[in-house]
C-alpha cells in the first residue's frame, strides 16, 4: 500500500501511509487509538474508499472497492467487532455469501466436512453445528478466522484479536498463525499492546495520528523504541508508572485496613431478566485497588451500575462504611463520597450536548457551593471548570466548549476531573482506560494512585490483565456473575487467572499451568 | 348435510377467502424487514393498489391488467421506500409514513380523476372461482380449499415458496444474514443495497396485490379508505408470525377467522351493536402483540440503515 489517504469530514484518519507486506510473516501494526491502524485495513479490504494512494498484490496494481473484490483478490480481515449472526449456525456464519454447490437445498454437509477439516490443519476447533450465540468469545474468534481460511486467502489482516481472550486462548492464537504463515500466508496483527506485537510479529509498523512513524523487525523493536514511537516524545518513558512495577509492589503494602465497600452475596438482575450478578462477596478496603477480571459480560456491568444504584438489588447485602445502601439512591451514594467512571463513557457518562463546565458538575450540580438557594452559581462553576481543566489538562478551548467536540482522552479526563472534584471515599471504575492513548492512560493511573495514598477505595473492572496486575492489590475474577476466586498481588499469575476467566475453580494437582 | 355443518364449511370458505391480503401485505412486510427494511405504509400501498387496481380493470376491462397495475405500483412505492432509506440513508419511518399518507391521498386522486363523482359508482366484475380439477370433488375439503379464486391458491402457494426460499436456498441465508447484521453480510461480499432494493421492491408489489384483491373480491368497486386498516394489522401479524412465513401464514388464519366471524355475528343478529364487532379485530391485534413480544425475535438490524463508512462512536 502506497500512500493512501482518507479523511472523515474535517477529520483526517490516514496521511500518506505506506505498508510493506511480505510473504510469510505476521506483520504487526501498532498505534495508539485513533492512529489509523484499523482505518487503514478497511481500506485494503474494501470497506472504505481511499481518497488517495495505491494498492499492489505482487508487483501488480490492484483496485478493491468492497470486500469482495479483497476477498477475490485473497484478502480477509478479521474485525476487532465479530461480524458474526447471533442465530446463524457456525457453518451458516462461514459459508455466507459464497457459492454453494448442491444448491437446491440448504444442506451443509459438504461445507461442515471442509470446516472440520480446516479447524483441525490450523487448530481451531469449534463445532461447525453450534449457535454462535452459544459460543464464548474464544470460540467465536476462531470462527471468524475460520470465515477468511474458509474462502482461502493469502492475507489475514486481524484487528485487535486479543481484546477479549483469556491468556490461554491468546497463546494458541498465536499458535494458530505461525502455522498459517508455516502454510505461506500473511498475517496483519493489529494491536495497542506493545507485548503482543513483540510476542508474536516479525516485523512491526508503528503508526502515530494517521502518519508512518517506522517498520522494524522484532530484533531491532523493544518496548521503550516501540512507546515513543507510539507516542512521540510526549512521555517520559523513564518516570512512568507503565514501567515501573517496583513501585507499586510498595504502594500495595500500604494498604488500610478499614472495609470502605463490603459486598455481601450480591444478586442483581440483568437486562434479560436473568440473574447478572449471582452472590458475589467481597470487601474493598481503604487505599486498596480491589480488580474484578473476568470476560466482558460475565455481570460486571451489573455489578458496577447496582453499586451505585443505577440498578436495584435483587438480594444479599453491600455496604459502605457499614451502611447499608441497598435502598439509598444514586443522589445520596453521591453525597457519601462515591464516584463512578462509567465503562461505555460515551453513553453513559457525559452529556455531549452540553458544554465542558457543565459536563464537570453534573451530579454535584444540586450541592453547595454550585447550586444556591436552587440557583446555579454560574461563576463559581465557570470558576471550578477553568481549575478542573487546567489542573487535569483537558485539552479544550475552554469551559464553554461542547463536549461532544472533546476526543475521547480529553473526554476521560473530563470524566476524571469529575469524579475526583470531591473528597471520594469509593470510587467504581469500569474500563477507564478503553480506547485512551498511552500518555492519557499514563494519567489516569497516576491519578488512581495519586487517590489511593490519599485513602480512597478503588473497586476496578477492567477487561485488560495487564492494566489489573500493574495497579491492583488484589483481583477477584468474575464468571458468569460468581466471584471464582481472588488472589493477592503476590499470587497474580495471568494463566491461573485466564483459568478462572473460564470457570474453572481450582487447579488440579499435577496438572501443567497451561494445557 | 346438516345445517350446522353448511355453516361451518362457509365459514372455513370465508376464512380462506379473506386470507388473502392479510397473507399477501404480511409476507411482504416480512421479506423487507427481513432484511432490515421496515416499511410501515402498507395501508397507504394497499390503498393505492386498491384503486389502481379497480381502475385498471375498469378501464381495460380485465382483471389481469388491474391487477398487474397494482403490482407495478406497490413496486413503485418499495423502490421509493429503499431508495429513500437504503440510498439516501433517511429514516425508515418517517419515510414510511409519508409513503402512507402519499398513497391514501393519491387513491382518491386517482379515482377522482378517471371516474369522478357519479351517483351509482362503477362496478367491476368480481374475480371468479376455479375450481381445480379432481381436488375440487373432494367432500368438504374441496369446497373449503379448492373450490376458490386464484389468488387464493397464490396465497398458499406464495407462503410456501417463501419458507423454502428462506430457508432452504443459499440466496435466504444471505436475505437473512442483511436483516440480521448487514456488515457481516457486506463482509463476505454480500450486496446489502441491492437485497435491500429487491425485497423492497417486491414487498410492495406484495402489498398492492394485496390492496388490489378487495375491490376485485369484496366489493367490485373502490371507496375511500377501504383497507379498513388492514394493513396495520399486517405490521402487527408480521411480528406475530415472528418474521416467518409459515408462521405468517398461520397468523393471517387466525386475523381472517377474527375478521370473518365479526362478519357473521353482525349477520347474525345476536344483538351485539355491530360497532362493537367491527372493533374485534383490533382488539385482537392488541392482545395478540402483548403476547407476540415476549416470545417474538425480529430481525435484529429492523428498521436501522446500513452505511458502510460510518463509524460508530465508541
Amino acid at each position: 500500500m502506497k500512500g493512501v489517504c482518507k479523511s472523515f469530514g474535517t477529520v483526517v484518519a490516514l496521511d500518506d501511509v505506506s505498508l510493506q507486506l511480505n510473504s510469510r510473516e505476521i506483520h504487526g501494526l501498532l498505534g495508539g487509538n485513533g492512529a489509523g491502524k484499523t482505518t487503514l485495513m478497511n481500506v485494503l479490504y474494501g470497506l472504505y474508499k481511499p481518497d488517495a494512494g495505491e494498492i499492489y498484490l505482487r508487483g501488480e496494481k490492484i483496485e478493491i472497492h468492497s470486500p469482495r473484490d479483497a476477498i477475490q483478490c485473497g484478502i480477509g480481515m478479521v474485525h476487532q467487532h465479530f461480524l458474526q449472526i447471533d442465530n446463524f449456525t457456525v457453518t451458516q456464519n462461514i459459508v455466507l455469501g459464497t457459492p454453494l454447490k448442491n444448491r437446491p437445498t440448504l444442506n451443509l454437509d459438504q461445507e461442515e466436512e471442509r470446516i472440520r477439516e480446516l479447524s483441525e490443519r490450523f487448530g481451531l476447533e469449534v463445532n461447525p453445528r453450534a449457535l454462535i450465540e452459544d459460543l464464548p468469545m474464544g470460540f467465536r474468534q476462531r470462527v471468524e478466522i475460520l470465515k477468511a481460511l474458509y474462502r482461502g486467502v493469502e492475507i489475514l489482516i486481524l484487528d485487535e484479536p486479543t481484546t477479549n481472550l483469556i491468556p490461554q486462548e491468546v497463546d494458541s492464537l498465536f499458535q494458530s498463525l505461525r502455522v498459517m504463515v508455516e502454510e505461506g500466508m500473511s498475517v496483519v496483527f493489529i494491536t495497542h499492546k506493545l507485548r503482543e506485537a513483540l510476542g508474536v510479529c516479525d516485523r512491526i509498523s508503528v503508526l502515530r495520528e494517521g502518519k508512518n512513524v517506522f517498520t522494524l523487525p522484532r530484533d531491532e523493536a523493544s518496548e521503550e523504541v516501540l512507546v515513543k514511537g507510539m507516542v512521540g516524545e510526549e512521555l517520559d518513558v523513564e518516570k512512568s508508572v507503565l514501567f515501573s512495577s517496583a513501585g507499586l509492589d510498595q504502594a500495595a503494602l500500604e494498604v488500610g485496613e478499614k472495609p470502605v465497600l463490603q459486598v455481601e452475596d450480591l444478586q442483581v438482575v440483568g437486562e434479560g431478566g436473568n440473574l447478572a450478578v449471582k452472590g458475589c462477596t467481597f470487601q474493598v478496603r481503604e487505599k486498596e485497588i480491589f480488580g474484578i477480571a473476568g470476560v466482558a459480560g460475565n455481570g460486571q456491568r451489573e455489578l458496577a451500575e447496582s453499586l451505585l444504584g443505577i440498578r436495584p438489588i435483587a438480594g444479599g447485602r453491600v455496604l459502605i462504611d457499614g451502611v447499608n445502601v441497598a435502598d439509598v439512591g444514586t443522589r445520596e451514594l453521591l453525597e457519601m463520597g462515591v464516584t463512578y467512571i462509567p465503562e461505555d463513557r460515551l453513553q453513559d457518562g457525559f452529556l455531549p450536548a452540553a458544554n465542558v463546565a457543565q459536563n464537570l458538575i453534573l451530579g454535584y450540580h444540586h450541592q453547595e457551593p454550585y447550586n444556591k438557594g436552587g440557583f446555579l452559581d454560574w461563576p463559581t462553576i465557570f470558576r471550578v471548570a477553568r481549575k478542573l481543566i487546567s489542573e487535569y489538562d483537558i485539552k479544550t478551548p475552554g469551559p464553554r466548549e461542547i463536549a461532544a467536540n472533546l476526543s475521547g482522552g480529553n473526554i476521560q479526563r473530563m470524566m476524571l476531573a469529575r469524579a475526583f472534584s470531591h473528597p471520594a471515599r469509593l470510587l467504581v471504575a469500569h474500563n477507564p482506560t478503553r480506547g485512551l492513548d498511552i500518555p492519557s492512560m499514563e494519567f489516569v493511573y497516576s491519578k488512581l494512585l495519586e487517590r489511593k495514598k490519599q485513602g480512597m477505595a478503588t473497586l476496578l473492572l477492567a477487561d485488560d490483565l495487564d492494566e489489573l496486575f500493574l495497579l491492583c492489590d488484589r483481583i477477584g475474577t468474575i464468571y458468569r456473575g460468581e466471584i471464582v476466586g481472588i488472589l493477592d498481588r503476590s499470587q497474580f499469575d495471568k494463566y491461573e487467572i485466564g483459568r478462572m476467566m473460564s470457570g474453572i475453580r481450582t487447579r488440579p494437582e499435577g496438572m501443567p499451568a497451561y494445557e | 348435510m346438516g345445517q350446522f355443518e353448511v355453516q361451518i364449511v362457509n365459514f372455513a370458505r370465508l376464512v380462506m377467502l379473506a386470507l388473502v391480503p392479510y397473507v399477501l401485505a404480511s409476507q411482504g412486510t416480512m421479506l423487507g424487514g427481513r432484511t432490515g427494511l421496515f416499511n410501515v405504509a402498507q395501508e397507504g400501498i394497499m390503498l393505492v393498489g386498491a384503486s389502481v387496481g379497480f381502475l385498471g380493470a375498469y378501464l381495460y376491462d380485465s382483471l389481469f391488467y388491474g391487477l398487474l397495475l397494482a403490482m407495478l405500483v406497490g413496486g413503485l412505492f418499495g423502490l421509493a421506500l429503499a431508495y429513500f432509506t437504503t440510498t439516501l440513508k433517511m429514516n425508515q419511518f418517517v419515510i414510511g409514513l409519508a409513503l402512507f399518507f402519499f398513497g391514501v391521498g393519491l387513491s382518491t386522486l386517482f379515482y377522482k380523476f378517471v371516474v369522478g363523482v357519479t351517483l351509482q359508482p362503477p362496478l367491476i366484475p368480481t374475480l371468479q372461482n376455479v375450481p381445480i380439477p379432481g381436488l375440487s370433488q373432494i367432500p368438504v375439503l374441496g369446497d373449503i380449499f379448492f373450490t376458490q379464486n386464484w389468488l387464493v391458491y397464490f396465497a398458499v402457494l406464495l407462503s410456501l415458496f417463501l419458507y423454502y426460499l428462506l430457508y432452504q436456498t443459499s440466496f435466504g441465508l444471505e436475505l437473512r444474514a442483511v436483516g440480521e447484521n448487514p456488515k457481516a453480510a457486506d463482509s463476505l461480499g454480500v450486496n446489502v443495497s441491492r437485497m435491500r432494493y429487491g425485497t423492497a421492491i417486491v414487498g410492495g408489489m406484495l402489498m398492492g396485490l394485496a390492496g388490489a384483491y378487495l375491490p376485485m373480491v369484496y366489493t367490485g368497486t373502490f371507496t375511500e379508505g377501504m383497507v379498513q386498516g388492514r394493513g396495520w394489522i399486517a405490521i402487527a401479524l408480521t411480528f406475530f408470525g415472528g418474521w416467518s412465513p409459515h408462521l405468517i401464514f398461520l397468523g393471517s388464519l387466525f386475523f381472517a377467522g377474527v375478521e370473518v366471524l365479526a362478519l357473521r355475528v353482525q349477520i347474525g343478529g345476536f344483538g351485539i351493536p355491530y360497532q362493537f364487532l367491527l372493533t374485534l379485530p383490533y382488539i385482537a391485534t392488541i392482545f395478540v402483540m402483548m403476547f407476540a413480544f415476549r416470545w417474538v425475535r425480529a430481525p435484529a438490524f429492523l428498521g436501522q440503515n446500513y452505511d458502510r463508512e460510518k463509524r460508530t462512536l465508541a
